[in-house]
Formats: structure tokens, sequence, C-alpha cells
């Protein structure tokens, strides 16, 4: 009745009469207590929560009173963001499986304000990885699963957020990438991810992973339902100094819009050559809606800048967990005690790192001034196997210099679907643009997902 | 294994040395290894003096 229906078309069937904003949220927990307990997508279901919010949307819209495109829409979380009211927020990590907050995090209460529907706290890996995990079964709820495959791993760290919507248990997810938690699960569950420029959304009451390169964005069945999304969650907050005083309106008209793309040269060479086939025919035929012009950059270490900072703010944010040993209570024996490591990052690297992330951040502009987006594979490896070993250049065993430098420059992307491997598994593509610009690079998705069929293959489940 | 690192390395082993056992040390070593050579990356990059951190620090006061 709902399962893999966009935003947009759930609005106007509530809207028509056709669908209850309560049948809906019962038919999402329904399948996240059956499909998403399967996938280990699910922490918590936010039963009691979910229903006084879909009958009150209910209430609300048969008296008239319509709060947006998300009103009655379900939705869930990735289980970083803090909930109120009892439900527990458990960071993926064991030692919190019990731990609630007071309150609810900014983002559950800006969508609250629109009308949308809580129904789950979703899977995530422990701590957003934030202890160096190195295969998919680091999080308490077992690994996350990709529905496209019973031994193919989701992506993390917003395990559940990618599964959740990949496999149509709700039309939208919230997730965080502090170096490609978004785009990877987007990429591994075949769905659309965004991810925000720096600032963009507050992170109050998200767990602090890395301060200074956190972001929260969505993941939904499309590039126009994320573009919905973000309008709802984006905007200053006070209790998150880093927010910016930015109004953000999503410009959702289609335009007739020739683009600029840019093509790192090199960046789908490096991509595994299952993925490299299907991002090299993506990128192709993207110029059917504009050009594509390879570029290189300047020789910088980006991901030395970008993996320098994550562990020293990783550090310092769990630095109670770590000194007193309680990591020895995570899932992934690699998490319970390589962070020791990072004692022997220097605090004149930490600067240098950052007065050198100032310098990439001026630079890539310059680049970008002269495009609407760099393309390129969203996630070099694909379809990682559960119990098996992945390369990440996080821990920098895989060369990822586009998310290095998105990161660390804290410039926005979405991934989209572009295809398939030969073994079935999805493949990526991404479209990062100036700081600021998403309404370019969801412009420039929803022109792709306008020509392509990708996004509308369903799992074989 | 450069000396700087095997310094280093020596400090994570004396602090947390007691909690691990030689397999872990052995792997612990090789994250100080890989932090070792983003080090190094990060100091043959040039910058200049006016090249400051690229992060926010806004002098606090409260309104009344």
């Amino acid at each position: 009745m709902s399962a893999f229906r966009t935003i947009r078309e759930l609005g106007a069937d509530i809207r028509a009469g056709r669908l209850s904003p309560v049948a809906l949220a019962e038919s999402c927990m329904e399948r996240l207590e059956t499909v998403g307990r399967a996938l280990n997508a699910v922490v918590t279901v936010t039963r009691a929560r979910a229903l006084e919010q879909a009958r009150r949307a209910e209430r609300e819209l048969a008296a008239g009173y319509d709060r947006g495109p998300l009103h009655g829409i379900p939705y869930g979380v990735k289980d970083l963001l803090a909930t109120g009211g009892g439900i527990p927020t458990t960071w993926g990590a064991a030692p919190f499986r019990d731990r609630c907050f007071d309150e609810d995090a900014t983002v559950i209460r800006r969508l609250e304000d629109v009308g949308a529907v809580l129904v789950a706290k979703l899977a995530m890996v422990e701590l957003a990885g934030g202890m160096g995990y190195r295969q998919p079964s680091a999080s308490f709820t077992g690994p996350g699963i990709s529905p496209w495959g019973a031994e193919a791993w989701s992506g993390g760290s917003s395990s559940g957020s990618g599964s959740a919507v990949g496999a149509g248990l709700v039309p939208f997810a919230i997730g965080s990438e502090t170096w490609g938690s978004i785009l990877g699960p987007a990429t591994y569950c075949s769905v659309s991810g965004l991810r925000p420029t720096y600032g963009r959304v507050s992170r109050h009451g998200a767990m602090a992973l890395c301060w200074t390169l956190d972001k929260l964005g969505p993941l939904a069945l499309t590039a126009d339902d994320c573009g919905v999304v973000l309008e709802a969650i984006a905007g200053r907050d006070p209790r998150d100094p880093t927010s910016a005083d930015r109004a953000y309106r999503y410009d959702a008209p289609d335009t007739e819009r020739h683009f600029r793309f840019a093509l790192v040269r090199g960046s789908v060479d490096a991509a595994q050559p299952a993925v490299a086939g299907a991002v090299a025919d993506a990128i192709d035929n993207l110029r059917a809606i504009g050009t594509v012009e390879e570029i290189t950059l300047p020789e910088r270490p980006y991901e030395a800048v970008a993996r320098v900072i994550l562990w020293a703010e990783a550090a310092s944010a769990f630095e109670p967990l770590i000194e007193s040993g309680a990591i020895a209570g995570l899932t992934a024996p690699e998490d319970r005690f390589t962070a020791y490591a990072r004692d022997t990052i220097l605090a004149k690297d930490y600067l240098r790192a950052l007065r050198l992330r100032g310098v990439v951040a001026r630079e890539i502009d310059g680049v970008l001034s002269r495009f609407d987006a760099i393309v390129g594979p969203s996630r070099g490896t694909a379809g990682p196997r559960l119990g098996v070993e992945f390369r990440s250049a996080i821990r920098g065993s895989f060369p990822d210099v586009l998310g290095a430098i998105g990161n660390a420059a804290g410039l926005p992307a979405i991934g989209v679907p572009c295809g398939f491997t030969a073994d079935g598994f999805p493949v990526g593509l991404q479209f990062m643009g100036r700081a600021w610009e998403e309404n370019v690079v969801l412009a420039a998705a929803r022109a792709w997902q306008a020509r392509t069929d990708w996004h509308l293959r369903r799992p074989p489940m | 294994m450069t000396d700087e690192a095997e310094i280093l390395f020596a400090l994570v082993s004396r602090r947390y040395g007691a909690r691990l056992d030689s397999a872990q040390l052995d792997e612990v070593k090789e994250v100080v290894e890989a932090i070792a050579r983003d080090a190094a990356a990060l100091r043959a990059a040039v910058i200049v003096d006016g090249d400051e951190p690229a992060q926010p620090f806004v002098p606090f006061r409260a309104e009344p």
C-alpha cells in the first residue's frame, strides 16, 4: 500500500483522502518490525509517539490545517539523534543501549513542527564508526544488511537509514556523515542520500564524533524528496553555534538546464573495476544534460587532512570512553582498542590539518566556481560482504579523494543510484557542489533521475 | 617505523599496554605508523603564515 512510494506521492494520497496517516504509520511500523529487524536496521520502533503524531496529523489535515509536504509522513532517524519521552538513544553502542535523554534533537523537533511522524530510531555503526571499525559487524544490533543481498553490507555508519529507505520501510530517514556515512549507505542500499553543507543543519542533540566534520542529512527514494526534507531541517539554531544564519528554500521546479560538470582525472579509475565501469557509463550519459570536463586538482594531502581532523576530534569527543577502557564493551573487536593509538596525534599536526583545510576549501571553491558540480563515484567499492573486512579511506586502505575534499571543505553532495555491478550490487554517482549550493546538486540529481530509472529499481526481497 | 613513531608507540604502550595482548599491541602499532605517515604528508605540504586554522571561534558575551 505504501512501500516504495515517495513523499510527494504519499502526500498526494493523504490529501486526497486515499491514505490515512495513522494507517500509513501502522504499515511502516509493521514492516520495520519484520523486514527491518531482519535487516538489522532498527533499534527502536517508536510506536506510541508515532501513533500520537499520526493521529494529530490526521486531525489537523481533516480540519484543513496543512503543515506542508511532510505532514503525516513517517520517517526514521539514525540512533545518534537524541529523543526525549523515554525513547532510548544508543549511538549503536552496547554501553549506551539503555541510555535516555531529556529532550529531542533540533532536527527531530523541526520535523515534528512540520507534522512528520517519527516511527523508528534506526541502527547505526557503533559511535558512527568513531573507533575505526573495519568489518560490518560493529553494532550491538548486528551488521546492517542491504536489501540488495542477504550477505551484502548496508554500509555505514548510517546503516539502518540506508536499508530502511532501500527496503521501502520508511519514505525517508535522517543520517549523519562525517566522512562517507550518508553517501556510503545510500550507495549500498541504492537510494538517494544528501550530505548538506557543513552548518546547514543543526547538530544540536546529535552525538558528536567530530565537531568540525559532522553533518546531518536525509536519505530518500529520490533527490526531490531529499530536497523536501532538507528544507524542513535546515536553518540557524542558537543551540548549535556552527549552524549558519542562511535561509534555505528548496528550489523544486524542474528547469531545462545545461549543467557544467567537472570530473577529477583518475577519480573513476581509482574505484573497483566493477564500480568504475558503471560510473563511467553514467558520466557518459550525463553529457545529455551538460558538459563534462576533466580536471586536475592541486596536489594536496586531502585524505591526511580529513583523517587527522577526524581522529583527533574523535579522540577528544570519546576521551572518557577511551581512557576509562569502557570501549572494551563495544561490539567490533577492533573498536575495543585501536583508538588508543590516537594519543600519538600531535597538536601541531592537528592544527596543520586545520590550516591546510582552509587552503583546500579556498582552492576547491575556485575550481567549483567554473562548474555546477564535480561528479564521480559516490563510493569506490561495491557490495562488501558481511563477515569480511572492507577497505576504507578513513583507515587509509582505499582512496576517496572526493570524500576527503567534500567533507574537509564542508561541501554538499548527493549520491544517487547509477547502476549495478555484474553481481547485482548497487553503484552510486555523486554530484558535489559549492558550499550552500544544495539546490544546484539537487537539480543535477533530479535531471539525472528524470532520464534514468536506477532509482526506481526495487530490491529482490 | 620512524624514530618518532617508535617513541610515540612507546607512549601508547606504556599508557595502555596492560589492557592489550600482543596481537592488539601489534595492531595499535600499525595505526600509530599510519598516523605518522599522515603527519608526514601534512608536514610536507606548503602553507604560509597567513594560513590560519579553519575553525570558528566566537568570543562569548551573555546577553542581558
